[in-house]
């Protein structure tokens, strides 16, 4: 147990160091050290706990109710203070309202309810604590690099607000820790509303116009999914009659009609935290924050945190269909609408986002069909999609830096241009769409456990998502790939520490693929055996190490068999016979004059593009999510 | 022990499915010259093409697309090995579309005009597909009750008895994958079309022949999925099998021969309305009733 506190408490002290501290070097040094500290930290307690069940702590203490009920207050203070700086109605609006409910919660119900076991671990909670400790704090690792091109981007005589950055990334880290290890479902929706607000000031961060537009896009956003795990609290405290969240499954395991509405509401405030549609926008608006925002908010922070709870609550919905049906649906439709939009993107940060929140459709629609062959699916989809987004963002962001732009039509010949770095960004791109790596064994095991559960509409919805999704992978992995005479090699004024937490990630994304069996056996296993008492694998082992087998052949030749030189005479591309200069692919053309021979990539705004996808996606999912409260609602008390 | 016996299948697949897909493309050439009016070549041409091919001086626009190539013919070689072991088809389909990503991967890396527009066509026909590839899984598993190929042994019935829509969605998405006319966008062994090699553009000698003996094992492959719709647990069904596989293989070369190229939204809009009524309507029909 100490080492849980620890977890939580060390990234606060961190960040308390790094606000005070001005100075490049002991900025990097306090960084550095704490980012090891924590990422081991991390892995020691996953070693420590491998193959755990559930274990509660007991741990209650008035004091931290205290300190979460002040917290929650300064939250929406500090909400209110920027809704009126800025003059943002809905913020304040909601802002007062969800303060309204945690005070009525906080003060008039959770006061005589003690949950005397605090804090647990079981195993799921530790995937997450590795995807956070060790994924998180690479990122920031690699925030150093690129925060110190990013400061000398600035305009002349700018503040420096780096301190500020830096230390909410680190009290980001330690309310992700509150949230997957607090037992106490208040201390939770502590943890959950400072993802919120600290979400809030990164996006807001570089406080231009659409910055701040953007932030409180995401302010409003998530604070509706506030109200509903507050409202979710409160029914919690009334109806169920706890607030521990292992016994809150237990009964709604057993009882499902009584905890219906408020797994309706745990859901919807899942939903918006992982950017399902209709909230897909305020994910997409958050790429206009430094890039390892993005990489942080998208890999092992935030988003993360919905699926997270969505998938804690899949055993209820196994038994329990108005959440199930929502959640189900919701992650499906926006998994397929959102793999075609992805098609329409030039912009790689849009691609990322968008690809982001089709995958955690895909893990919302695992939580929703709730049977232990799709938790097993959708745990392996957090842990890859964690490793591959974080990968690609921090990719992106440097060659950002390095070539100007992050637009993928910008990307052509980035394998020599920034060739280590063009690798890696390939590596990345192969693990989110192709077998054999990470994510599509885990999709594979999806589309097996629909089919166990003759889900004949998400059947469906995969097979022609999978399909766009190739798509826009292979596109952009084309353009990198692309090799013709011979580029300044531009990479060569990245900075060590991106290079460090890049090369963290390929590793982690190799070693995880290669060893997917193991991870299955000792730490997704153990929480499906516990939860559900049997085990459900969709995908047997002797094909997870055919898998294991192919990774390595692959990752050999994109390694150690491209980019040799090889005895062939090189010759130069066809142009028709007519070319001028062939390395710069330039012909003679009708009128004797010079034309340059590009291709551009094909995005098919007409059939994918997003003004004709995504009303159809907003409109269907609110329809959904409004169905499913008015049954809950009123289903209920019927029940009862 | 599967991942054994899944090598050595491999091996051997890659052995034999050369030898059949050589006849197969000689047979398709003498078929195709007798449909023009044409003598045809003698039916070991493709062979003799592909050892004078291999002979011939290594000449590359860079030093990559060889080893893009050789990956995707050691994949589509895996992908056989997989299906012909009896082993899981969603593992052979995923493997398989590794393979073809290679050799998009390789007609881009060459930065050619040409071999782009081949590799980005290739993209949008393997996008086509995909869906009623992946439902075509889906359905031999609610036919067969496994994923395993080789659980059609134990069948009392063939499975095309109850997944018969299934298999005339392979049939149409077929004709993309052996890239016959209409849907030879990305290329194409018909002289009168606007582009006519694409993706292979750029690929010459040794390269080139690896793409044929690509070709040959995927088509042996494909052959095989359709095969395994007609095979139970009688031993003489496999026969069965192999005469509606060569049945189906001439009706794709009628297919080629009779049809003009098509835009690529033809294609698109075409596959996923097959893929969707097809695969959609058989699977539900099978899970409610």
């Amino acid at each position: 147990m100490a080492m849980l506190g620890f977890l939580i408490v060390f990234p606060l002290v961190a960040a308390l160091l790094l606000m005070v501290a001005r100075q490049d070097k002991a900025r990097d040094a306090i960084v550095w050290a704490s980012a090891i500290i924590i990422a081991v930290a991390s892995v020691a307690l996953v070693a420590m706990n491998l193959g755990t069940q559930t274990v509660l702590f007991e741990f209650s203490s008035p004091v931290v109710d205290t300190i979460c009920t002040l917290l929650s207050c300064v939250i929406v203070g500090v909400i209110l203070a920027f809704a009126v700086k800025y003059k943002n109605v809905w913020a304040g609006v909601l802002g007062l309202a969800q303060l309204a409910l945690s005070l009525y919660f906080e003060l008039a119900l959770a006061h005589g309810m003690s949950v005397p076991y605090g804090l647990y671990v079981d195993s799921l909670s530790l995937l997450m604590a590795f995807i956070i400790g060790v994924i998180g704090s690479g990122i920031c690792v690699y925030a150093l690099g690129y925060m110190k091109d990013f400061q000398a981007h600035e305009p002349e005589g700018a503040r420096d607000r780096r301190p500020t950055f830096f230390a909410i990334m680190f009290v980001f880290l330690s309310a992700m820790f509150v949230i997957v290890f607090s037992n106490n479902m208040a201390w939770m929706f502590t943890g959950w509303e400072i993802t919120t607000l600290c979400s809030f000031l990164l996006i807001g961060f570089t406080k231009t116009e659409e910055a701040i537009n953007n932030a409180f896009r995401q302010i409003i956003m998530n604070l509706l999914g506030g109200i509903g795990f507050a409202v979710a609290l409160i029914i919690c405290a009334t109806q169920v009659g706890t607030l521990s969240f292992y016994e809150f499954l237990v009964i709604g395991v057993s009882n499902p009609a009584l905890v219906m509405l408020a797994v309706v509401a745990l859901a919807f405030a899942g939903i918006t935290k992982a950017a399902q549609m209709p909230f897909q926008t305020w994910l997409l608006g958050a790429m206009v924050a430094p890039t390892p925002t993005s990489a942080l908010l998208h890999s092992s922070t935030m988003v993360k945190a919905g699926v997270f709870l969505l998938v804690k609550l899949s055993p209820i919905m196994l038994v329990c269909p108005v959440p199930s049906l929502m959640v189900m649906l919701v992650g499906a439709i926006t998994f397929l609408l959102c793999s075609f939009m992805a098609i329409s993107q030039s912009n790689a940060k849009r691609v990322l986002a968008y690809s982001t929140i089709a995958n955690l459709g895909l893990i919302t629609a695992c939580a929703g069909v709730g049977t232990p062959e799709a938790v097993w699916a959708a745990e392996f989809l957090i842990l890859f999609h964690a490793i591959a987004k974080s990968l690609l963002f921090l990719c992106v962001g440097t060659a950002e830096h390095h070539i100007g732009s992050r637009d993928i039509e910008d990307m052509d010949l980035l394998f020599e241009r920034m060739p280590r770095l063009a690798r890696y960004m390939m590596l990345g791109i192969m693990c989110m769409f192709i077998a054999p790596f990470g994510m599509l064994v885990a999709k594979w095991a999806t589309l097996v456990s629909f089919v166990d559960m003759n889900q004949i509409a998400l059947i469906v919805i995969l097979a022609f998502g999978s399909a766009a999704t190739f798509m826009f992978w292979a596109k952009w992995l084309g353009k990198l790939a692309g090799i013709a005479g011979e580029p300044e090699n531009v990479e060569l004024t990245v900075h060590k520490s991106e290079w460090a937490a890049v090369l963290l990630m390929a590793v982690l994304l190799v070693a995880s693929c290669a060893l997917l069996p193991l991870i299955s056996a000792y730490m997704v296993e153990p929480y499906i055996v516990s939860i559900y008492g049997t085990l459900g694998q969709a995908v047997s082992a002797d094909n997870l190490w055919i898998g294991s087998i192919a990774v390595a052949l692959v990752v050999i030749v994109l390694f150690a068999g491209v980019g040799r030189a090889s005895k062939a005479r090189t010759v130069g591309v066809y142009l028709s016979g007519v070319s001028r200069d062939n390395a710069g692919r330039t012909f003679q053309n009708a009128l004797s004059g010079e034309s340059t021979a590009t291709v551009r990539n094909w995005y098919m705004e007409g059939v994918f593009g997003e003004k004709r996808i995504a009303p159809v996606g907003v409109a269907f999912n609110t329809i959904i999510m409004v169905a499913a409260f008015v049954m809950a609602a009123i289903g209920m008390p019927m029940m009862l | 022990m599967t991942i054994l016996i899944t090598l050595i299948g491999t091996l051997l697949f890659a052995v034999l499915a050369p030898v059949a897909g050589c006849l197969l493309a000689g047979l398709d050439r003498v078929i195709s010259a007798r449909m023009q009016g044409r003598v045809g070549p003698p039916i070991l041409q493709p062979y003799y093409d592909v050892r004078k091919l291999l002979g011939k001086e290594r000449v590359s626009v860079n030093s990559v697309e060889g080893t893009y190539v050789a990956c995707a013919l050691v994949f589509a070689c895996l992908a056989g090995g997989i299906f012909y072991t009896g082993g899981n088809l969603l593992l052979c389909v995923f493997v398989i579309t590794l393979s073809s990503l290679f050799f998009i991967i390789a007609a881009y890396s060459s930065r050619s005009p040409y071999a782009e527009v081949g590799a980005a066509r290739e993209t949008l026909q393997v996008m086509s597909y995909e869906p009623m590839v992946l439902l075509m899984a889906v359905g031999f598993f609610m036919a067969a009750g496994s994923f395993d190929v080789s659980a059609v042994f134990s069948l009392d019935a063939p499975i095309v008895t109850t997944v018969w829509l299934v298999f005339l969605g392979l049939l149409f998405i077929l004709t993309i994958k052996l890239r016959k006319s209409p849907f030879d966008l990305s290329m194409s062994h018909h002289a009168h079309q606007e582009i006519v090699r694409g993706v292979t553009t750029e690929m010459s000698g040794p390269t080139l022949a690896l793409v044929e003996i690509m070709h040959w094992c995927e088509t042996v492959l494909f052959m095989g999925w359709v095969g395994m719709f007609f095979v139970w647990g009688s031993p003489l069904s496999v026969l069965l099998a192999v005469v509606v596989a060569l049945a189906v293989y001439f009706l794709e070369i009628w297919i080629d021969n009779n049809f003009a190229r098509v835009k690529w939204q033809f294609m698109l809009k075409s596959a996923w309305a097959v893929a969707l009524v097809a695969g959609g309507v058989n699977l539900a029909v099978l899970m409610f009733i």
